[in-house]
């Protein structure tokens, strides 16, 4: 086991705006907006309607499909609109809209812990699947059909990631240091479904506090290490973590459990925990509000729906006006035109910038000068300056078949390096879309 | 609350090297060279450097302006192409030399192809075969002081030793940027920041050594593969040259091959070749192989690469720290190429110094034939010991002394060769003539490195002119211009230490002249 994955960059971590901030819940006043779309798979089907009384963590969407999850509420209130809301993905898409009465009145009572030792796996596979519990790491992926591999006998590893490489965010560091006896809990609960694996907490050595704590809960736990990585970009990405801790890379078509590895992120196993012992659905999780212009940066637990406009008018506002906003951190985050968007169940943290990076780096671009330190960066062992290239001449064969393209991460690693300042990733993206639609019109044209 | 924020793709966030950074890092590494190069060969040279360079950028300016591109200089690399174009060329080409090479290096090479990025072969190597193949006679000058010497390349070629010890420190007969001790620094601080690759700089080297041990003729014989490694733009070529970004290739297999290529023709260009500027030569030709190289030999994702899937271990080259490789490396060769080679080619030198002596006892005894020992002289010298002769001349020795005879035997003349340690710069050697009556015939220098267009000037007719046929014992010296006695001297203006060493060497020549050997035989 090494500590580390080939590549990488040191991005300017800003990671003292937060990190000595504790998790403190958010209740929110206004309206709650939740997507029927959080997750990757269907989107879920509402099971409320307009007026509908609603309760905290009451089901007002369910999952259509096995690689789908329910939607729960944050709030109490009533249903006051089913349509079409903007979300951090920048597009309108359906969204059940609560009006919240402010007094959180839960369905049921979450505080009391049952004992799971009687559940089998079956049965707590199923209780995540009833929690709507998703990736919150910031895919969304439904996590009842991650912990449902084809061989759970052959997963070696459970890789439990409280990395946080991304820059700025800080909310998983303050889990582990907060709940870290919990998040063990969640861990040993996913262990009674992979009777070979044995779990690998990873956390990059600029989180001391939270390693501390993670080893301490973790003392007496046979199954589990807890394992210090080093503090480098996509440390976090479940690839990185797969070949540092089982020495595999494996091609895009594979997925981590074809290689025997399963990775969840530290906040999800805390759902699951919460979700198993106290049959609480997932509505809450944690967040990281930062960035230069937010005038009080802060580590949350936030109520799923809640308007990040809200959030940061009730935090204090804005210190400078903001000159880029975005879901998550600088290095995978999405950027959002506007604060009036909902939060969502995998959306990890709010980074709000004075100054807008990628506006300097426009202003300094210079054609791209084969200097090589992209593929010296590349997690995947790439070269994206002559995939740029072939790109860029509409060369999708090369790019595809001589360069491996499509293993492509989108790490962003390459675009961050390059002193050219050529927009990589940016065309890898592109370049791949391209190669699933024209794949897409071929199948469809055989049948 | 505000909206219409920037959006962006991810990432959203940039490092802070920028291109001009890179740029800029490449002109620090080089800037000890510059300095060497400046200090060796006088302003003369800082003039060539600062035209080339000011004509690069210069001509990158009126390019993009006229075809209506943005600015482009403020990404350094203009400035980089005239500076490393300067630094390859003699200090004595004329000034307009410098001017055309920069601006066909900007305009041909680089700019008329899309700018930077886009050239497929390095824009200084561009200008400077530009320059060698229409101006051949003046690029291939070689002129100190007016005059006009041999490269130590040429002296390979012609099979005589080198002073490998004055290549190693910029100090021999060769282009501005001749200091393999300060490119090497420069070198290998870029490849300690990463700024360089390794894989191209070390398999240049190594290809050229390797090829020149199995074909050089002479083996391993370190003289000869330091005395070409140190010589002819190597170093400069593999550390600046060959690395260029742009003209070669990215992946690392792919710099292993170009780099060998340039090695490898460098030597073959070299031993067989007809120029010295073989490297400017091979690596122009790598430049041209790099788009079909990058085109094959691309490396696999660490998913399909076979080693992938094993617990790979923990990264050995982390070991040591680059810089202290680059510290062992600068230091190594450094001792190795001060003193190893000195005591090596030590008997060599010593065996030209004295021919190179014969030849000036020739210039100022003209008349003689042969030169036979002095046993008077002979005698006396051992006594001295070499020792100091005379406390009255300063810090003066008398190397030896012979007498000139003529194809019948009868003495025609004599020679006195002097070292005098009062040089501005060290020690000056001189050979003093006399004829047969003991009247002066002239004075040669054998060595002399005073300070150029100064001290330098000792050398020039208008000094040493005026020891010629003079019937005078001692001389005397009196400020320039001012000599009106027969014995007087005019100094060299501004140079009296260099022309006080000189009066005192020929004096002590001609007191030993006249105390030991006149009258003998």
């Amino acid at each position: 086991m090494k500590n580390t994955f080939r590549g990488g960059v040191h991005p300017a971590g800003h990671k003292e705006l937060t990190r000595e901030s504790p998790l403190r819940l958010f209740d929110p006043k206004g309206e709650m907006v939740f997507p029927l779309q959080q997750h990757i798979g269907k989107p879920a089907k509402p099971i409320v309607k307009k007026n509908d009384p609603v309760l905290v963590g009451q089901r007002i969407a369910e999952a259509d499909g096995f690689v789908s999850a329910h939607v729960y509420s944050s709030c109490s209130g009533t249903v006051k609109a089913i349509e079409k809301r903007r979300t951090v993905t920048g597009l309108m898409q359906d969204c059940i809209v609560i009006d919240n009465d402010g007094a959180f009145t839960p369905a049921a009572d979450f505080t009391r812990r049952e004992s799971a030792e009687a559940l089998t796996g079956d049965e707590i596979i199923q209780r995540v699947q009833d929690a709507g519990i998703v990736g919150l790491g910031g895919a969304g992926f439904p996590t009842h059909v991650k912990l449902k591999p084809k061989h759970p006998d052959q997963i070696r590893y459970l890789i439990v990631n409280g990395a946080e490489c991304e820059p700025y965010l800080t909310c998983n560091d303050q889990l582990m240091r907060q709940y870290a006896p919990e998040i063990i809990e969640g861990t040993e609960l996913v262990l009674r479904l992979l009777p070979g694996a044995e779990a690998v907490v990873a956390i990059e050595n600029n989180k001391p506090e939270a390693i501390a704590a993670m080893k301490k809960a973790a003392e007496g736990h046979a199954r589990i290490t807890v394992l210090p990585m080093v503090t480098k970009y996509p440390q976090g990405g479940e690839r990185s973590l797969i070949y540092a801790i089982a020495g595999v890379n494996f091609p895009i078509t594979q997925l981590p459990a074809d290689v025997g590895c399963l990775v969840d992120n530290v906040g999800t196993l805390y759902a699951i925990q919460r979700a198993v012992l106290y049959r609480e659905p997932l509505f809450t999780h944690c967040f990281t509000l930062t960035g230069e212009a937010a005038a009080n940066p802060g580590n949350f637990i936030v109520r799923d729906g809640t308007s990040f406009a809200e959030l940061v008018e009730a935090s204090g506002g804005l210190k400078v006006n903001v000159r880029k906003a975005m879901v998550g951190g600088p290095m995978m985050g999405l950027t959002i035109g506007s604060l009036d968007a909902p939060i969502q169940k995998q959306n990890n943290g709010l980074t709000l910038l004075a100054e807008d990076p990628v506006e300097k780096a426009e202003k300094v671009a210079t054609s791209c000068l084969h200097c090589g330190r992209c593929s010296a960066v590349c997690p995947a062992g790439l070269v994206p300056q002559l995939m740029a290239e072939a790109a860029e001449l509409g060369n999708l064969e090369r790019y595809e078949k001589k360069l491996y393209g499509l293993e492509c991460i989108q790490c962003g690693s390459c675009t961050y390096i390059c002193p050219a300042r050529r927009p990589l990733t940016q065309t890898f993206k592109q370049a791949k879309a391209e190669i699933m639609a024209a794949r897409k019109r071929e199948g469809g044209g055989q049948k | 609350m505000n909206t219409g924020y920037n959006l962006s793709s991810a990432p959203h966030d940039r490092t802070r090297l920028t291109t001009s950074h890179i740029m800029g890092l490449v002109l620090l590494s080089l800037l000890p060279a510059t300095v060497v190069g400046v200090i060796v060969n006088g302003w003369y040279a800082l003039a060539i450097i600062l035209l080339s360079v000011g004509t690069a950028v210069l001509s990158e300016w009126v390019f993009n302006l006229i075809c209506k591109k943005p600015a482009t200089i403020g990404d350094g690399s203009a400035a980089l192409t005239g500076l490393l174009l300067a630094l390859s060329l003699s200090p004595s080409v004329p000034l307009y030399i410098p001017v055309l090479g920069a601006a066909f290096a900007i305009i041909v090479a680089k700019c008329c192809f899309g700018g930077l990025g886009k050239n497929f072969i390095n824009p200084a190597l561009a200008g400077r075969c530009f320059l060698l193949i229409s101006f051949g006679k003046a690029m291939s000058t070689f002129a100190v002081d007016g005059v006009s010497s041999a490269t130590p390349l040429a002296e390979m070629a012609a099979g005589r030793a080198v002073n490998v010890t004055s290549m190693f420190l910029g100090t021999s007969n060769a282009v501005i940027g001749s200091s393999v001790l300060a490119l090497m620094v420069g070198g290998l601080f870029l490849w300690c920041m990463d700024v360089i690759h390794g894989q191209i700089c070390f398999s240049v080297l190594g290809g050229f050594t390797v090829f020149m041990a199995l074909f050089g003729g002479q083996g391993l014989d370190p003289k000869f593969l330091l005395a070409h490694l140190c010589g002819g733009g190597v170093v400069m070529g593999a550390f600046f040259m060959a690395t260029d970004y742009v003209t070669s290739p990215v992946s690392k297999l792919g710099q292993l091959v170009y780099g060998l290529v340039i090695g490898v023709l460098g030597g073959l260009f070299r031993l067989k070749g007809s120029t010295a500027d073989s490297f400017s030569y091979s690596i122009i030709v790598a430049n041209l192989l790099t788009p079909f190289i990058d085109t094959y030999v691309v490396p696999k994702p660490f998913a399909y690469r076979k080693t992938a899937n094993k617990q790979a271990v923990p990264k050995k080259s982390g070991l040591i720290p680059k810089p202290v490789i680059a510290l062992t490396v600068i230091t190594v060769v450094a001792g190795v190429a001060l003193s190893g080679v000195f005591s090596m080619t030590k008997e060599t030198i010593e065996q030209q110094e004295l021919e190179a002596a014969r030849a000036s006892f020739r210039v100022v005894c003209p008349e003689a034939e042969t030169f036979a020992e002095s046993e008077e002289a002979n005698r006396a010298l051992e006594e001295l010991g070499g020792g100091v002769y005379g406390s009255i001349y300063g810090r003066v020795k008398i190397n030896e002394a012979y007498i000139g005879k003529d194809a019948a035997g009868s003495t025609v003349g004599y020679v006195v060769s002097v070292t005098s340690s009062d040089g501005f710069d060290g020690t000056i050697t001189l050979a003093l003539g006399l004829n047969a009556e003991g009247t002066v015939n002239g004075i040669s220098f054998t060595e002399l490195h005073e300070t150029a267009g100064m001290g330098m000037r000792a050398n020039e007719e208008g000094f040493k002119g005026q020891f010629r046929i003079r019937d005078v014992y001692p001389f005397k010296l009196t400020k320039a211009g001012e000599a009106d006695d027969p014995d007087e001297i005019d100094a060299i203006s501004g140079a009296s230490v260099t022309s006080n060493a000189v009066i005192n060497a020929v004096n002590a020549g001609l007191d030993f002249y006249q105390s030991v050997m006149k009258g003998g035989n």
